[in-house]
């Protein structure tokens, strides 16, 4: 029985990721970060394919374990396509990324990167903070700078 | 060092050079190679070997060079990531049987000239060398879904002297491995 309960614990850190991991359109982002003020919202953009970004993300999720506490989310938003849902949830799960999760489900690319930053090229990973009030704080083009990403958080919460 | 850093850094902001007379390149022998662009429409693509999304591609821009290439558009594929040799992209160009060759961009230069983020990433240059378009080839990366062919429509229309349907667009991709630089 002592060995029972965490192992159940990392079951069940496993599931939430993949079960919770929601499609998302241009209309559900800017819903969901509306829904995040009173919030310091972190968002990262990856994709399985993108090797910066699942070599980032550990330390992401770390960064953001420490600080949650004190009023910060972190949500992350797979671009990849629904057929290759198995595979996100598989590093979703392995790397521990707590929900929120999510997966693209827009079909204009365009149209979501300049409604995210207008300076975003597309390029992976891009992560970007919002303070309390859902205004857009800074953006991480490509890899974040860990020691810049927690000063910007430690500014807004 | 700090400002010229800063003012690097807002030249990749703004984007590509407007004007390219030349793109300078290795073939995957290593031999230098000079392309002139004036009097002719240029299509520069970043390719990758191994980013999913640029192999994605591969076929389309197989029929894109098929189509344009004997319509007088002159097509350069550049390789500028770092973590891709000459002899992966050789062995990739035969395993994909492309038509056209891949160059090598040593040290990234074009892509910084370029400030190219991503594989793809499409720059087309007009007649004058004057980039006239740069962004994605279409807009989805399955071929089935794509609903705006981008890149045809531009060199459609700049073969024929057209008004150009759009100049700049944005997709997903890979980012570009660069080498790592000291400041």
């Amino acid at each position: 029985m002592k060995y029972f309960f965490p192992i159940l614990l990392v079951l069940g850190a496993g599931l939430a990721a993949s079960a919770d991991l929601k499609p998302i359109d241009e209309s559900g982002y800017a819903r969901f970060v509306a829904s995040s003020k009173g919030k310091v919202l972190v968002v990262n953009f990856w994709a399985t394919w993108c090797s910066p970004c699942r070599k980032e993300m550990p330390e992401l999720v770390a960064l953001a374990a420490k600080y949650r506490a004190r009023g910060l989310e972190f949500a992350t938003v797979a671009i990849d396509e629904e057929s290759d849902r198995k595979a996100v949830a598989e590093f979703l799960d392995k790397t521990k990324v707590p929900p929120p999760t999510f997966i693209k489900n827009f079909q204009n690319d365009e149209k979501f990167i300049g409604l995210v930053d207008s300076r975003w090229s597309g390029g992976l990973p891009f992560t970007v903070v919002y303070d309390r009030s859902g205004r857009k704080a800074h953006v991480f083009p490509g890899e974040v700078n860990l020691k810049e990403l927690e000063a910007v958080i430690l500014k807004l919460l | 060092m700090t400002t010229f850093a800063t003012f690097a850094a807002a030249l990749l902001m703004l984007g590509a050079p407007g004007k390219v007379e030349s793109i300078k390149a290795t073939d995957l022998d290593g031999k230098p190679v000079e392309i002139q662009t004036a009097g002719k429409i240029t299509t520069v693509i970043f390719i990758s070997t191994q980013c999913p999304i640029s192999n994605d591609y591969n076929e389309r821009m197989k029929a894109l060079y098929n189509e344009f290439n004997p319509r007088g558009v002159q097509f350069v594929f550049l390789n500028s990531n770092s973590t891709e040799s000459s002899a992966d992209a050789a062995e990739h160009a035969r395993k994909h049987g492309f038509p056209f060759r891949v160059l090598k961009d040593p040290n990234n230069v074009e892509a910084d000239r370029f400030a190219a983020e991503f594989t793809p990433h499409v720059y087309v240059i007009g007649k004058n060398s004057e980039i006239i378009y740069r962004g994605a080839i279409d807009d989805s990366r399955p071929a089935d879904k794509v609903t705006k062919t981008y890149l045809k429509d531009v060199l459609n229309a700049a073969i024929e002297g057209k008004p150009l349907p759009v100049t700049e667009t944005k997709a997903f991709g890979c980012t570009i491995k660069r080498v790592k630089k000291s400041t």
